[in-house]
């Protein structure tokens, strides 16, 4: 990164007029600004906003057995899906799934990050070992998870005969599936979440931590008085992310449990790859107004995250 | 800083407004024009005679199929056959697409890009969409047109593809249902290891007989375990000789309800969750593969599931017990129905596609129902041979000599009556009206419901999906 | 022991923090590192160990079988092979296209600015799923399902890329760049020559998150793709769970075969890597 620091110019892009020969490169200028602008705005109107719209058309209309869309019924597919008692527990599930994740998985990865900040031999060893998870992906972590949690051969219930206790059933007890899946994704996550955090905690200033115990200050109080505020846009940002991440979460779930037992761990997003395509569905109408539901979702939490949480950090 | 511009973001601009919403009518006359390709025309009644095949140079047809591991193997054994045997004339490739939900699902999306293969197998469950999508040509147009001799294969087997005595589409992988017992637990219990149970009483009797605890409680065997699938529901179904969807069984008129709710199926579902709350049955949930593993795995004494998997249990049992088979279990001693054939058929497509095509299709179809590659199919894979020539074969009585638990499928499938019950239900929606059976009896195994009522749920989440698609079809 | 943990532990705890400190890292090791050796060991058991029950936890035995079994399942190499292809085509086609529009958002004079930005913005609030419907029959449409355009096209341009860019840009000191226009340098062979090399760390950084991101990439890969030999490394991996009924040992097999490189990044690279994930994060 370049050593000299901007200094406080006119905006880049600017310089002061100079006439008519700065105008017609002014022009030149425009039109190789939208040309470099050009390749990116082809991908987005072809594969974002287009299909957006395509979205919202297909919601509010009928299909055929093949799924093209036939008649326009309006908001039915939209009264359909809110008036079914399916999509409440749908909508519960993602939610509840969200909070089941990034809750812990910041918890967790905020105690081991302040654990493993300590300068002791050996650390480096620790801190090895608690980023392996980041080596996985959403396919590898969940297919690892479901060869231990079968609930016959499986060894996790096998380490539970050995102590004497009955066996869990993991992933066909509808009680504890998502719970099961919550667990293989903060797995996943605490790779992630502990590199954020432990970055950041490594640029937290010693001295203010001199300066506060010089001032009687220790143990819990510092964590909650300097630590914990300074790592802040770290949190800030690991929680807006992980939450997203829950909400889009498709992959533990097709894979460990495909949305059971009895539905209880099917999220939005696999509402939507179940209408849409599972079991040889085609039911594209109800699917995209699933998928409407799910931008607003997303953008509804991620504006009162932004709202609510972001005015609490405090930036270096 | 990624969180830093997402905050830029919601310091809103009118003038963004305004591009959107050009950009967004700009799509919406996109979107409205790209309709995509409507469903072909229903396909003209004559099929192409052979001679379409003269002089047309190499005629290249691709064959979709859902096979993998040895069937696989054992399939492109015989696609490679049939190619050198017709060099020049016909190449046939066969692609493996995935398991049968996913190539339904890919079937669809090639009729939308009029990239249909000329010969997919399809599964029993999607026989009434191939029929209604209006893209196949039915085999009854070849076998008349070449007045080809169908008395070599099995009635009970081409009855669950025909309509009227129509037969729309070949069967090839068939599979049917049958009980595995574990000879030697059944021995260690004191019971005889030739004499399964047939009924839900006597494997209720049987099981209580064959769950082993350990010292601290747990159970270490189970009598009785199978994977809640939707299936084994209409095999029950057919067993008591009752139809699973109305208008005889969806074919005598397009299905209008689903029928899963008897007092039978309640029966059954009472059955199995009051096994599983007594500790008799295992409940190892809906994936197929972990029923499977549980009495592989000598944890499960009793198991229903395909004749498909026969060699799989027998590979894992190897030098650890025995298996048995016995017929698939009756709800009561008086059911006079029997199983349902399952497994897949091939389909020829003829819409895209050239008279060449179709008739290469055709051949490589006449090839593979030949009683010696039909041997070869059978004895490689443990899929039910089509043919009755080649149970005959010498081969083939040598493969089922050594498999002895084989021959209860064949007497199983030559004592079935075939009436509409056991030529099992035809329905357009019926992959997802297997799903949510499957939920119900889930639901009625877990206890969340009653039986009664969890089949009621599940025929009530049937019905707008059998309307719509009726209403689909009508053409609305 | 000294730096903050000291300080809150010997508070919170007093006289011995260094054993507790070693104590309960030991026992969180354990309970994470768990899945990883239990992958690690059942990948060389034979179904007696890994099939049966009650499962053992250490193998009897190297029943390197497994490997050679997992090829005749699926064909892993190949898989890879699409794998890498297609995080590759998207690093480079998003570094340029990002490249190219952040350079014209931090120097150019673009007409309607505040409108494009906030454009490339938007692309960022909307989550994939919500559109993936429309984008997969768009390629079915096409005639594009089971190809590398189809993995590849959607994700040739990125919002959240020419961000990061553009940030880094912005500190490029406008002096410089006024010199060389000066000497007659045009826009192409300025950003060619002059930006790139310097602004290397966001590129790498902007490179490593398109690449990770592609890789591990699942729903749309499983929806466009239908043959093995066309499917990426993280489906063909969860068709071989799906597919094996048989052997745990063979599953997790493939998924070693399948992390080997990510966990040597992690292992051998943790300080690039941790840098390249936050160049332009919160600092």
């Amino acid at each position: 990164m370049s050593q000299v620091k901007a200094a406080p110019a006119p905006r880049a892009g600017e310089r002061a007029g100079v006439g008519d020969p700065a105008r017609a490169s002014s022009r030149r200028e425009s039109m190789t600004a939208l040309l470099f602008l050009a390749p990116s705005l082809l991908v987005f109107l072809a594969f974002v906003f287009y299909p957006l719209v395509r979205s919202l058309f297909l919601s509010v209309h009928a299909n055929d057995i093949i799924g093209q869309p036939t008649r326009l019924v309006g908001l039915e597919n939209y009264v359909a899906m809110l008036t079914g008692p399916e999509f409440r527990l749908v909508l519960w599930t993602t939610f509840w799934f969200a909070a089941l994740t990034v809750v812990p998985s910041i918890a967790i990865s905020l105690v081991l990050a302040l654990l493993l900040s300590a300068r002791v031999r050996g650390i480096r060893f620790f801190r090895t070992a608690f980023a392996l998870p980041f080596a996985f992906s959403v396919a590898t972590a969940a297919v690892v998870f479901s060869v231990l949690y079968n609930n016959v051969v499986g060894i996790l219930n096998g380490l539970l005969f050995d102590l004497g206790l009955p066996g869990l059933n993991w992933l066909t007890d509808p009680g504890i599936a998502l719970v099961s899946v919550a667990i293989a994704t903060v797995w996943l996550q605490l790779g992630y979440d502990l590199l954020v955090l432990c970055a950041g905690l490594g640029a937290i200033p010693e001295d203010l931590y001199e300066a506060a115990s010089l001032d009687g200050a220790s143990g819990w109080r510092l964590a909650r008085r300097i630590t914990v505020p300074l790592l802040a846009p770290q949190l800030f940002f690991l929680i807006v992310v992980s939450t997203v991440q829950a909400l889009q979460s498709f992959g533990q779930i097709y894979i460990l449990t495909r949305g059971g037992p009895s539905n209880t761990t099917t999220t939005l997003v696999y509402s939507i790859y179940s209408r849409a395509f599972a079991f040889g569905s085609s039911d594209f109408g109800y699917a995209s107004a699933e998928a409407v539901v799910l931008l607003v979702v997303v953008l509804v939490i991620t504006a009162i995250q932004f709202g609510f949480l972001e005015r609490r950090v405090f930036y270096q | 800083m990624y969180s830093q511009q997402l905050h830029g973001q919601f310091q809103g601009s009118p003038v963004r407004l305004r591009a959107f919403g050009l950009i967004a009518t700009f799509a919406l006359v996109l979107s409205a024009c790209s309709g995509g390709s409507g469903a072909a025309a229903a396909p003209s009644a004559g099929a192409p005679a052979a001679n379409v095949l003269n002089g047309s140079g190499l005629v290249k047809i691709s064959f979709w199929h859902a096979m993998n591991g040895t069937p696989d193997k054992a399939l492109q054994a015989l696609v490679d056959k049939f190619n050198a045997a017709n060099q020049g004339k016909i190449q046939v490739t066969a692609n493996y697409q995935g398991n049968y939900d996913d190539n339904l699902a890919k079937y669809k999306a090639a009729i939308q890009s009029k990239q249909t293969p000329s010969l997919i197998m399809m599964y029993d469950v999607g026989t009434r969409l191939m029929i209604d999508s209006g893209q196949t040509i039915p085999m009854q147009a070849f076998i008349d047109a070449d007045k080809f001799d169908v008395s070599d294969l099995q009635p009970n087997i081409l009855g669950y593809y025909s309509i009227g005595g129509k037969l729309y589409s070949m069967p090839f992988n068939t599979s049917m249902p049958i009980l595995y017992y574990n000879k030697t637990a059944f021995a260690k219990a004191g019971l005889d290891p030739n004499t399964p149970p047939t009924t839900l009483s006597e494997i209720r009797a049987d099981a209580e007989k064959l769950t082993v605890k350990d010292a601290s409680g747990n159970v270490v065997q189970y009598g009785f375990g199978a994977a809640i699938y939707g299936w084994f529901m209409e095999q029950f179904t057919a067993v008591t000789n009752q139809e699973y969807c109305d208008n005889g069984n969806g074919r005598t008129a397009a299905a209008a309800k689903v029928l899963v709710n008897g007092p039978e199926q309640v029966q059954l579902m009472t059955w199995w969750a009051q096994m599983v709350k007594d500790g008799l049955a295992v409940n190892t949930g809906r994936i197929t593969a972990d029923g499977q593993n549980a009495f592989k795995s000598g944890r499960v004494a009793i198991n229903i599931e395909s004749t498909g998997v026969l060699g799989g249990y027998l590979q894992a049992a190897q030098g650890k017990f025995d298996i048995g088979t016995g017929f698939y279990p009756k709800i009561q001693a008086s059911d006079a129905g029997g199983p349902i054939i399952g497994g897949a058929s091939l389909w020829i497509d003829q819409a895209n596609h050239s008279p060449q095509e179709q008739r290469a299709a055709w051949e490589f179809v006449k090839f593979l129902m030949q009683p010696e590659n039909q041997t070869y199919w059978h004895t490689q894979t443990g899929y039910f041979p089509v043919s009755k020539g080649a149970l005959n074969d010498p081969t083939d009585k040598a493969w089922v000599q050594k498999n002895p638990q084989f021959t209860t499928a064949i007497t199983q499938l030559q004592q079935t009556k075939l009436d509409p019950a056991t030529q099992g239900c035809l329905l357009g929606v019926m992959p997802q009206v297997r799903q949510n059976t499957e939920l119900g009896m889930e639901k009625a195994i877990l206890g969340q419901a009653t039986p009664q009522a969890a089949l009621d749920a599940a025929v009530a989440a049937d019905q707008p999906l059998i309307d719509q698609y009726n209403q689909a079809k009508a053409g609305n | 022991m000294s730096g903050p943990l000291r300080a809150i532990l010997v508070g919170a705890f007093g006289a011995l923090p260094r054993a507790i400190l070693y104590l309960v890292l030991a026992a969180l090791v354990v309970g994470i590192v768990f899945p990883i050796y239990y992958m690690f060991a059942g990948s060389l058991m034979g179904p007696a160990d890994i099939n049966t029950f009650p499962p053992s936890l250490v193998p009897h035995g190297l029943h390197l079988q497994n490997y050679q079994t997992v090829f005749d399942i699926i064909p892993l190499g190949q898989q890879y092979l699409n794998s890498i292809i297609m995080a590759s085509v998207i690093t480079i086609a998003q570094l340029t296209t990002a490249t190219l529009a952040a350079y014209a958002f931090a120097f150019l004079r673009v007409p309607r600015k505040r409108l494009w930005f906030g454009l490339f913005l938007s692309t960022m609030m909307v989550p994939w799923e919500a559109i993936i419907i429309p984008n997969y029959l768009t390629m079915a449409e096409a005639g594009l399902i089971n190809t590398y355009l189809a993995l590849t096209l959607p994700f040739l341009a990125t919002g959240f890329g020419t961000f990061l860019l553009r940030q880094s840009f912005l500190t490029f000191p406008q002096d410089l760049r006024d010199a060389a226009f000066i000497d007659g340098c045009g826009h192409l062979r300025f950003l060619a020559q002059i930006l790139v090399p310097l602004q290397r760390p966001a590129l790498a950084a902007l490179g490593v998150f398109a690449f990770l991101g592609a890789w591990s990439q699942y729903f749309w890969p499983l929806l466009v793709t239908q043959s093995p030999q066309m499917q990426t490394i993280q489906i063909g991996i969860s068709q071989l769970k799906s597919e094996d009924t048989n052997d745990p040992g063979s599953v997790m097999a493939g998924v070693v075969l399948a992390i080997l490189p990510t966990l040597a990044l992690v292992v051998f690279g943790q300080r690039f890597v941790v840098r390249g994930l936050f160049a332009g994060a919160v600092k």
